[in-house]
């Protein structure tokens, strides 16, 4: 593996309400596994907010982890081994491992070497290049800041890149105004392969350019993988671009991967119920008869929702999927003191105490029928365990949700319960 | 036959700046029918939004229309502006400009968001943030229907029980609408309809609850203001509305009806909770939705033509799929036409009926959006097709070369550069349209047009 991240979480402080209450945590990486190997392109697809960009800055080591930890070019046995350590809970071996190739607990000369075989392109050309700089001394900046050339040699290698990435020689002493959007993308690709880095991170690298140029662009990165072997992260949010790129691709959702493996099974296969949507939402022209339309919005990631992140718009949730007592409450009070009220001949409350709902004034057996009737359209009330009378009132609790794991399903890792129960 | 709602003719629009002459627009040709939905495509700077901006007539003061028509029902939208341009072209000066199209604007009050609207690309900015959702949509009803505000008033005020009863039967029965405005309108309740009816169409709440809200609908008591801008005649209302004092009187009476028939209106579009979402700010709305609302201020006074300038382009892939659906469901409903321009042809695939190709400031395809990828003709839209990535192909070609510069095009067509047919012709004639298999296509490849 050139990289490889364990359970690595970032979590931004944000100011809370009041003046001396804790930050509020915003979980922008939520306990990821990603890996990278050599001469691979790994896509990262995922909605805005779903925390991608972060996750990239993370493993080139522009930002630091909250928790987890990254691996730079580490044997794959002694991953697997590390792997299982931290399965057994055997505390001093995986610390080892960690002292031994995580970037985190390296400083000094040895940092900075993994610093030289990693780099990043960013997405819009337009703000990342220094409009002071001519087009040279870009490329050159990462040559002389690692200090491996000598100027002349510097200086042949610049004019090199420029070559290779397609730009006329006589483009060197130009400015950035004075190139189009896809020549800056070249001049920046340039630049992040200019010391022979084994691992880039491609943030987006062609969502602020046109489609024509896009794909001169992708076939340039297409070619550059196959010349250098570089191991790269792609990360985008056009799930056309992954799709002839990458060759595995992870999904992620509100800061975790939700679904993980080769590309052909992720796109054409999709288990998880979010990547099933995210691809049928995919406009192009074999319009599919069964698009499936999510409701409502990405959730907001200070307060995730509970369980499964995605359980508030997933169309298949279930009992287990993280509904709390709240939010079945809400769906309960709207059906039966609005939507139901002349059933329930208008006097029904609900109210909600700390482990049940309780419904006032109605009558059992109409209560349940409309539960059974709504079922199929909220899917909260999948979350409804018992319906009881007690002492002249109705009494509902609710199930325990479950956090879903990462499991193997076919060749792919999906985080989701549907798959999670079928393994037990 | 097909009625034309829009026709543009030979439009050509140079921009003079500092450093020199921007032509943006070298004579577009383009009908729009009545109730189509027409998709604009092409790359970034080759003139989409420019030519949005020329059919609303929303043009900056130094833009120059060196020929060409935009009519409207055969209404000329940029007369003054062209004719300024011809006889100044020489010696364009920006603030004579700039008092032609102060001049222009007073003209047009009475088209802009009555006939023809606009949905800007970025929601976010395009709203006002100071001011609440609901005031936002009113405000396009006050300034081009207060009186059909009024209305709606008066019938509430004249509307007997046993006369909404009566109505709600007719519309349990299966009765059409035109039968119900017949009614309303033979008992001098004109108004009353459309708020039944908007009630009467919601699905997210039961009969019983919708039928309460219908019959609470009669014998609205009024204010003192109120009355006196009810019941006068709409003239006397209006000469009211000048004197200083009443004017604010006046607008209040119309803010509150305009924010019902907002929620109205966000019903009719499917929106979650209306009737919270109208006393919002546009900061507490997520980019989709606030799109939704976008669309439904540039459809609230029922125009004949709206252009969407990039509806979805800022938004996710997921909720991009909610607003294409929604664009769908309208087409039916309104007797809109509509111009989406977007730089993404797979979602103008999925809602237009006809595409568009721009290069270099000029529309050089036309066809049916089945077409456009199946047997694309002009040179361009064969090698844009080939460019784009989809789930499907794995064979990617990108268009050597770059855009033209618009400050010094080619001669010619303006593709010859980037062509690999080009022919001598190419370079010194431009191509007009010539229609070619149902398509319209500018090419020499396809015959000359003498």
């Amino acid at each position: 593996m050139i990289i490889a991240g364990r359970n690595i979480s970032k979590y931004f402080p944000i100011k809370s309400g009041s003046l001396f209450g804790k930050p509020l945590m915003l979980k922008a990486v939520n306990e990821v596994n990603i890996e990278v190997n050599e001469g691979e392109i790994v896509g990262v697809v995922g909605e805005s907010g779903s925390g991608k960009t972060t996750l990239g800055r993370l493993l080139v080591g522009l930002l630091t982890p909250t928790s987890g930890h990254i691996f730079f070019d580490i044997p794959d046995d002694k991953l697997k081994e590390y792997d299982e350590y931290l399965v057994n809970g055997e505390k001093e071996k995986y610390q080892k491992i960690e002292r031994e190739y995580s970037i985190l607990n390296k400083s000094g000369n040895k940092l900075k070497s993994i610093r030289k075989s990693m780099n990043i392109v960013f997405q819009d050309p337009y703000s990342s290049l220094d409009p002071r700089y001519n087009v040279i001394d870009i490329i050159m900046e990462p040559l002389i800041a690692s200090g491996q050339l000598s100027s002349d040699k510097r200086y042949a290698r610049a004019m090199e890149l420029l070559d290779e990435v397609g730009l006329p020689r006589d483009f060197a002493y130009r400015y950035p105004h004075e190139l189009s959007g896809g020549q800056r993308q070249r001049v920046a690709i340039a630049r992040g392969i200019a010391t022979f880095p084994k691992f880039l991170v491609l943030d987006e690298p062609t969502s602020a350019l046109d489609v024509s140029v896009q794909a001169q662009i992708l076939s340039l990165l297409l070619r550059i993988r196959e010349k250098y072997n570089i191991g790269m992260l792609l990360i985008t949010h056009n799930i056309a671009v992954i799709s002839y790129m990458a060759d595995r691709v992870n999904v992620m959702y509100a800061g975790k991967i939700v679904e993980s493996g080769p590309k052909v099974d992720i796109i054409l296969q999709p288990d998880h119920p979010y990547t099933k949507a995210l691809i049928s939402a995919v406009p192009g022209k074999s319009v599919k008869a069964n698009r499936i339309i999510l409701k409502g919005d990405t959730p907001n990631l200070i307060n995730p929702p509970l369980g499964c992140s995605f359980h508030p718009r997933c169309p298949v949730a279930f009992g287990i999927c993280g509904w709390t007592i709240k939010e079945v409450y809400e769906d309960l009070k709207y059906l039966i003191e609005n939507k139901y009220s002349e059933i329930l001949d208008n006097k029904a409350s609900v109210n909600i105490n700390n482990e049940n709902i309780v419904i006032f004034n109605a009558n059992l057996d109409k209560v349940k029928k409309i539960i059974e009737e709504e079922m199929n359209n909220i899917r909260s009330l999948f979350a409804i365990d018992i319906v009881e009378e007690k002492e002249g009132h109705i009494q509902i609790t609710i199930k325990k949700y479950r956090v879903p794991k990462m499991v193997h399903h076919k060749n792919k890792m999906i985080s989701c319960l549907l798959f999670d129960l079928n393994d037990n | 036959m097909e009625q034309n709602i829009l026709l543009v003719n030979d439009l050509r629009v140079h921009f003079f700046t500092r450093r020199g002459t921007y032509k943006a627009l070298n004579g577009v040709e383009l009908i729009i029918k009545k109730g189509e939905i027409f998709g604009l495509a092409g790359e970034s700077g080759c003139g989409k939004t420019t030519l949005g901006l020329s059919i609303m007539g929303l043009l900056p003061r130094n833009a120059a229309i060196i020929t060409g028509k935009v009519l409207l029902d055969n209404f000329d939208l940029i007369a003054p502006l062209r004719d300024f341009a011809q006889k100044n072209i020489n010696n364009f000066n920006f603030r004579r400009s700039e008092n032609i199209i102060k001049k222009l604007n007073d003209k047009l009050v009475n088209i802009r968001g009555k006939k023809i609207s606009m949905v800007f690309q970025d929601s976010m900015t395009s709203l006002n943030p100071v001011l609440q959702i609901g005031y936002q949509i009113a405000e396009s009803f006050i300034v081009h229907q207060p009186n059909q505000l009024l209305k709606r008033k008066l019938a509430r005020v004249n509307a007997k029980q046993n006369q909404l009863e009566e109505i709600l039967d007719m519309l349990k029965n299966g009765a059409s609408e035109d039968e119900v405005v017949a009614f309303a309108e033979s008992n001098g309740l004109s108004g009353i309809e459309e708020q039944v009816i908007n009630v009467w169409r919601r699905n997210d709440m039961s009969e019983a609850n919708k039928e309460k809200i219908i019959m609470s609908l009669h014998s609205e008591k009024l204010g003192f203001f109120e009355k006196i801008f009810v019941f006068s005649n709409k003239n006397k209302a209006q000469s009211l509305a000048r004197v200083p004092g009443f004017s604010r009187m006046y607008k209040n009476t119309l803010i509150k009806e305009g924010y019902r028939k907002a929620v109205e209106l966000l019903s009719m579009l499917e929106i979650p909770n209306p009737d919270r979402v109208v006393k919002m700010y546009p900061h507490e709305l997520s980019g989709g939705m606030r799109q939704r609302i976008m669309i439904a201020i540039a459809l609230a006074n029922n125009p004949e033509l709206v252009i969407m300038d990039e509806p979805t382009s800022a938004l996710d892939v997921t909720v991009q799929a909610q607003i294409l659906e929604l664009i769908k469901s309208l087409k039916g409903r309104f007797n809109t036409s509509f111009i989406i321009i977007s730089h993404d042809l797979s979602v103008l695939a999925e809602v237009c009926d006809r595409i568009g190709i721009m290069y270099g400031g000029r529309i050089v395809e036309i066809s049916s959006k089945e077409d456009v990828f199946k047997k694309p003709l002009h040179p361009y839209t064969q090698m844009l097709i080939s460019a784009i990535p989809t789930i499907e192909s794995q064979d990617l070609r990108g268009i050597g070369g770059s855009v033209p510069d618009m400050r010094n095009p080619p001669n010619g067509c303006m593709f010859h550069p980037r062509c690999p047919y080009v022919m001598d012709i190419c370079k010194t004639k431009e191509p007009k349209m010539l229609e070619k298999d149902g398509h319209l296509v500018s090419c020499f490849l396809y015959g000359e047009d003498s």
